[in-house]
């Protein structure tokens, strides 16, 4: 094989292995929350009352620069279940005496692990934290922590 | 007398309570939409709680910015990252607001109706002054409430110098909301 040859063939290689990496950042599938390892574990009211004691340090504790944030698991009394408007059940764990509770959004693979949860159950919900709880003086209310792509671990 | 007086105490609580008209609404949706030659792409949001107080025309939207979702999760990621909008640092936007024309809007009878909305709106923590029609559908006493409106992604501090961010999304990006009251 000549030098040239060479030369060609091996470039064409690191070109394939260039676009093989690309695509796969391209079309890299989104992140599976219930498959990814919980990062902590905790009552609603303690997270809860984690931020609304220090936002700011809650933020950096459990917030990802790229939106891959923290993995909860949070115990509490289911409070309310909803709907939104893309069909997604929401449980609201909040005990009577907090200010502020945690809004958990399912998925439609996990919608149907809500069906047989009723309100005052106790149960334990794992999902990723989009944001935390605070007192919004324009709002004139407390706003609940929110997780998203949640299932039941435990009923 | 004792008695009258605890009755006007009531009818006074009772009628300060009737005025403040809060409504509150946890379902919602938002959507980005940006559209190039190269592609489209769009981001949907389901987490924004808003209030409308439908004596004073005070409106106003709380967004957490991590629950925007994209088709493609290195967009998510590019999004959320501190080149575009910076969400670890602004985890949420606001719209701070006031319906100009609340007189127009019979929020007690059933209807269609356009209203005005004046304000400011914090993305990416900047905050810039914005004059948006929204519409309210009333139906059996329930508020329903749209808006289209297109946002210049550079008044907020998002920029694309370089890259193929920069020639994949659009310098101007169409907002959609819609909110049950």
């Amino acid at each position: 094989m000549s030098i040239t040859k060479k030369i060609v063939l091996g470039l064409g290689i690191v070109i394939i292995i260039i676009g093989i990496i690309g695509a796969m950042m391209f079309f890299k599938p989104q992140r599976d929350v219930q498959n990814t390892k919980t990062d902590f574990s905790y009552q609603a009211s303690e997270i809860v009352n984690e931020y609304l004691t220090d936002s700011n340090n809650a933020n950096n504790k459990y917030l990802d620069e790229e939106g891959n944030s923290k993995v909860l698991e949070i115990e509490g009394l289911v409070a309310k279940i909803s709907e939104d408007f893309n069909n997604q059940k929401v449980i609201l764990l909040k005990s009577a005496t907090d200010k502020a509770g945690v809004s958990c959004t399912f998925t439609k693979d996990t919608n149907e692990h809500t069906l047989n949860i009723k309100t005052g159950d106790k149960i334990t919900v794992k999902g990723v934290i989009r944001s935390g709880a605070a007192f919004d003086a324009d709002l004139d209310m407390y706003e609940n922590v929110i997780l998203e792509k949640c299932d039941i671990i435990s009923k | 007398m004792k008695k009258s007086f605890l009755t006007i105490v009531a009818l006074v609580a009772i009628t300060v309570s009737s005025f403040a008209q809060k409504q509150v609404s946890s379902k919602t949706h938002l959507k980005f939409f940006s559209t190039t030659p190269a592609e489209d792409i769009e981001a949907n949001n389901y987490k924004a709680i808003s209030t409308l107080d439908t004596s004073t025309g005070d409106l106003v939207f709380s967004v957490p910015m991590q629950s925007f979702e994209f088709e493609k999760a290195l967009m998510q990621e590019h999004f959320n990252s501190k080149k575009f909008l910076n969400t670890k640092a602004n985890p949420k936007a606001k719209l701070k607001a006031k319906l100009v024309n609340l007189d127009n809007v019979k929020f007690n009878t059933d209807g269609s109706y356009t209203a005005n909305v004046e304000g400011d709106l914090t993305i990416n923590g900047v905050t810039k002054p914005i004059n948006e029609k929204v519409t309210f559908k009333i139906e059996g006493g329930k508020i329903n409430l749209t808006s289209k409106f297109n946002l210049t992604l550079a008044d907020y501090e998002v920029a694309f110098k370089k890259g193929k961010p920069s020639t994949n999304i659009a310098k101007t990006v169409e907002v959609t909301v819609e909110a049950n009251f």
